[in-house]
């Protein structure tokens, strides 16, 4: 009861959070996005026919219809059709989005969770030479750029050049042997990448909770240390983990990833999105803006009731 | 360990649960080449994968505004007539019209017969998914659909104005049921079009993407997304399509029955044996089961992908491959032995051009109410032309293979002057400093010069080139600048409010008629029209009136050069380099690929090699 008194209050609080958030993208997008109207003429258009398509884009209506608009839009779930291709937003959103979430999702559970254990092992063994080599290899890792690994990783495992064990591009995928054929190599780039950022960030929060009472307590009753980890530094550590893994999740889920959806020909909903702020088409872009400020609001829902799961002394009040 | 993991932690299980489920939603919906081939397969399918480097924006024909759109729909559609597939010059040919037009004397009356027992692909459009059988009121609808506004189409500047009644129906409000006087279906399978003046290029008109014939039950039944949906009686049929990643299609087992005759496509066999080609003799397209076209922008990833073997069997080859697999650029291409034992290669020149415009609007640089500034403008712009050094842009930019040439009709055109003098194009700094000097330009007094472009950094590189030229010829670095647009929308926007100084710019051929770039630089086109320079030259316009009703002739060729030397005259733009581009595919595949006006037409041509190679 006090969880679903808690999300529905916390749900009519977020609604000033999806107001603002959508108010400002709009704004960004109605004044710096770029005008389609010319891409839609044919050549030598008359004065008469770019009113036309200045006006079934939109562009001839007040800031605040095209806001109330919006607004309706989001409201019912209806964002129309595509301005570039035609396609109903919906259906792209709806083809592309378990596409990307399907690519996105074991590069970002195996990253965090190898980030978990690494730090683990880093923080434990504090200062010594375990320690140097996973932050010496996480720095690494973070210092690369995103292309090149991707790049590289197709050299090395998919070309004629290299391994030649998986497939450079696409995603004909059937079955759940051919999801492990194409997600394999975009996996392993995505968690060669993230897992610098994640091992550090972890590790940090992880050796502020070893230089606890309760931790040095356990060390003295002679806890086995994996034991100790797990239960008493982990355990405790998770607020922070849950946040940032948390708020991770509506950027996967909505946005994908653009480079790894190029490069390696996915069709994800990161390539839709990206080629929506190159060519313009607000439909799509609406779309994503205000989809992605509604997961965080339930994201933010879901994090405090996962705090109070985590640590009952929490309340939700 | 493991169980005190699993003690404290029986949540990865779910989640462990959850990342299957996930990863199975996001499985293509089952798409299977050979079930949707089932019963029409004599042996494994044929699947060809060609790759473009850009995606289709449209797959409606009203909307078939760029090489990627047109490029698929000529391969789901039927134009009237197409390129023939292997001659060079292009050679314009019947394709769904049983002959070349019947044009009355005066050339204001065409007559069109279409071909009888053509079928639509089958589709749920269609009463009871059959498709239905081609007749001449299609192409009446289908022109009509650029002249309602709802259509939002890019392609009616084609019959703007120039086919009787047309404007009028669109005027009326666009009511598919009134007839239009110089749009008539004679019978089922004639169509007669009636012209205000004559219009040379109308046949041309209907080898584009945007005449392809479209049945209006698709048009209905799919609404606004008729655009990915494609229903047409072409070669192929749409599969599935991912608007921003492939095109999957299947041969159309209702496409006519038409045997390959290979002397009528232009074949000769000193140019085209080599990629076999004569194989296909008497076979009747499409020659595969399967068409997959992926649209790759990324070049690294595309190599990587042509080169495995097993993936896309199409590329062209990025710029920074272009030293690695050729050993010789000139006076002809050479592929490495390596490269050439795996691929065949075909190089030619774009049909189409680069340039860059001055923008005449400015009173800076272009027209000027002084007569006295306006012929400064003069000699400052044939300064910069004269600074400006194709030869080192080509060898920059272009591999150093593209092709430099005076003036704006490109060589791809017959009426290309092959001997017209090249010192427009040619760098000469002392000529563009005594330009200056007869201007009385200074380093003091010049304007401002503003370079625009979309952000991007080859565009740039194109910028800090042609600033470093202008600083050989006495500019301040400071007084040439960038002009940065964040997208190519955003640019485009302002190049047609007539808002950028320097523009470059390039052009890609509707049809192979030198009208097609002379149309540029014609006035009454200036922004928001296609001539971006704005230049405005009574004689020009003059000239470009009283050929566009002739018929190619010797005489219109004339003329045509006349306006190209006017152009190179007046100094309005620089130009022109076309670039060439280089196609390489798998030695499986027998093809004679081409981009451009032509681009997507071959497809149905081309075939692939079995395991023995036959």
């Amino acid at each position: 009861m006090e969880i679903l008194q808690y999300t529905l209050r916390k749900l009519v609080t977020g609604i000033p959070l999806i107001f603002g958030v959508t108010l400002i993208s709009f704004t960004l997008m109605v004044h710096y996005g770029p005008d389609k109207t010319y891409d839609l003429l044919g050549k030598n258009p008359t004065q008469e026919q770019i009113t036309e398509v200045r006006h079934q884009l939109g562009y001839d209506q007040t800031f605040v219809v095209r806001y109330t608009q919006y607004l309706q839009e989001l409201a019912t779930m209806n964002f129309g059709y595509s301005d570039s291709s035609g396609e109903k937003v919906s259906s792209i959103l709806i083809r592309t989005m378990p596409v990307s979430l399907a690519l996105i999702l074991p590069g970002f559970v195996l990253g965090n969770l190898l980030g978990i254990i690494l730090a683990l092992i880093s923080a434990y063994h504090r200062g010594y030479w375990i320690d140097k080599v996973i932050m010496g290899v996480s720095v690494m890792g973070m210092s690369v750029s995103f292309l090149i690994v991707i790049i590289a990783f197709q050299v090395i495992f998919s070309s004629s050049k290299g391994l030649d064990l998986f497939p450079v591009r696409g995603w004909d995928v059937y079955s759940f042997t051919d999801y492990i054929h194409y997600v394999t190599v975009p996996t392993l780039a995505s968690i060669f990448v993230s897992l610098g950022y994640n091992t550090r960030f972890y590790r940090a929060v992880i050796v502020e909770e070893m230089g606890r009472d309760h931790v040095r307590t356990a060390k003295a009753f002679g806890a086995h240390p994996i034991e100790l980890l797990f239960k008493s530094v982990l355990k405790n550590s998770l607020i922070p983990i849950i946040t940032r893994i948390m708020f991770s999740i509506p950027l996967v889920v909505i946005s994908g990833s653009l480079l790894l959806e190029s490069y390696f020909g996915i069709p994800g909903v990161g390539k839709v999105t990206y080629d929506a702020i190159i060519s313009g088409d607000q439909p799509i872009l609406k779309a994503v803006v205000g989809l992605t400020a509604i997961m965080f609001v339930f994201t933010l829902i879901i994090n405090d009731i996962l705090y109070k799961v985590v640590d009952p002394r929490i309340s939700l009040k | 360990m493991v169980n005190i993991l699993l003690q404290n932690f029986k949540w990865l299980n779910g989640l462990l649960l959850f990342m299957v489920a996930m990863s199975l939603a996001g499985c293509n919906a089952a798409v299977d080449i050979d079930k949707a081939l089932e019963g029409h397969l004599k042996g494994p399918a044929k699947i060809y994968r060609h790759s473009l480097r850009g995606a289709p924006s449209s797959l409606d024909p009203v909307n078939a505004a760029t090489v990627y759109s047109n490029f698929i729909i000529v391969n789901i559609y039927d134009t009237l007539y197409r390129y023939k597939y292997l001659a060079r010059p292009y050679e314009i040919v019947p394709n769904l019209a049983v002959d070349m037009p019947e044009v009355s004397d005066d050339g204001l009356i065409y007559t069109i017969k279409i071909k009888k027992e053509v079928f639509y692909a089958d589709d749920p459009a269609f009463l009871n998914g059959k498709g239905r059988e081609v007749i001449a009121e299609d192409l009446i609808y289908s022109i009509k659909r650029h002249f309602d506004v709802s259509n939002r189409s890019q392609g009616s500047w084609l019959w703007d104005g120039k086919i009787v009644g047309l404007n009028e129906w669109k005027d009326a409000g666009s009511n598919y049921n009134q007839t239009i006087q110089g749009l008539k279906a004679v019978d089922s399978h004639t169509i007669q079009i009636t012209l205000f003046k004559p219009y040379p290029q109308l046949t041309h008109t209907f080898a584009m993407g945007f005449s392809a014939l479209v049945p209006h039950e698709a048009v209905d039944y799919y609404g606004r997304e008729f655009s990915v949906h494609p229903v047409g009686s072409g070669p192929f049929k749409m599969l599935r399509y991912e608007s921003s990643n492939y095109a999957l299609m299947i041969r159309n087992i209702k496409y006519r029955q038409e045997p390959i005759d290979l002397s009528f496509e232009g074949y000769d066999p000193k140019l085209h044996k080599q990629y076999g080609i004569d194989k296909i003799a008497g076979k009747s397209p499409p020659l595969v089961d399967a068409l997959k076209i992926d649209f790759i922008k990324e070049s690294a990833s595309k190599w990587a992908s042509f080169t495995k073997g097993n993936e896309i069997n199409f590329s062209g080859v990025p710029v920074e491959q272009v030293d690695q697999i050729l050993t010789q650029k000139k006076p002809t291409l050479i592929l490495t032995p390596e490269m050439s034992e795996k691929y065949h290669m075909f190089h030619t020149i774009e049909a189409g051009f680069v340039h860059t415009d001055f923008n005449m609007r400015d009173p800076l640089i272009g027209y000027n109410d002084d007569p006295i500034r306006d012929k400064r403008n003069k000699k400052l712009r044939c300064a910069i032309r004269s600074a400006f050094d194709w030869k080192e842009r080509n060898d920059v930019f272009y591999s150093g293979i593209a092709v430099e040439y005076p003036g704006i009709i490109p060589p791809v055109v017959p009426e290309f002057d092959p001997h017209l003098s090249n010192i427009s194009t040619l760098r000469n700094v002392d000529e563009a400093k005594r330009m200056m000097l007869e201007g009385d330009w200074t380093k003091d007094n010049v304007p401002t010069l503003v370079y625009g472009g979309a952000a991007s950094v080859s565009t740039r590189q194109i910028y800090e080139q042609f600033r470093g030229w202008m600083k050989d010829i006495g500019f301040p670095e400071e007084k040439v600048v960038f002009d940065s647009y964040a997208s190519f929308g955003d640019f485009n926007k302002a190049m047609k409010e007539a808002k950028i100084m320097i523009i470059g710019s390039g052009w890609i051929l509707d049809y192979p008629d030198a009208q097609n770039t002379l149309q540029l630089f014609y006035g009454p086109y200036g922004s928001p029209g296609s001539n971006n320079s704005n230049y405005n030259n009574p004689e020009y316009n003059r000239l470009y009136e009283q050929t566009s009703t002739m018929l190619p002739s010797k005489e219109r060729t004339q003329l045509y050069r006349k306006m190209n030397n006017i152009v190179i005259d007046d100094c309005v733009s620089i130009t022109g380099l076309s670039r060439d581009n280089i196609f390489l595919w798998h030695k499986s595949v027998i093809s004679y690929p081409d981009s451009g006006i032509v681009g997507g037409f071959h497809l149905k041509f081309v075939d692939m090699l079995d395991e023995e190679g036959k």
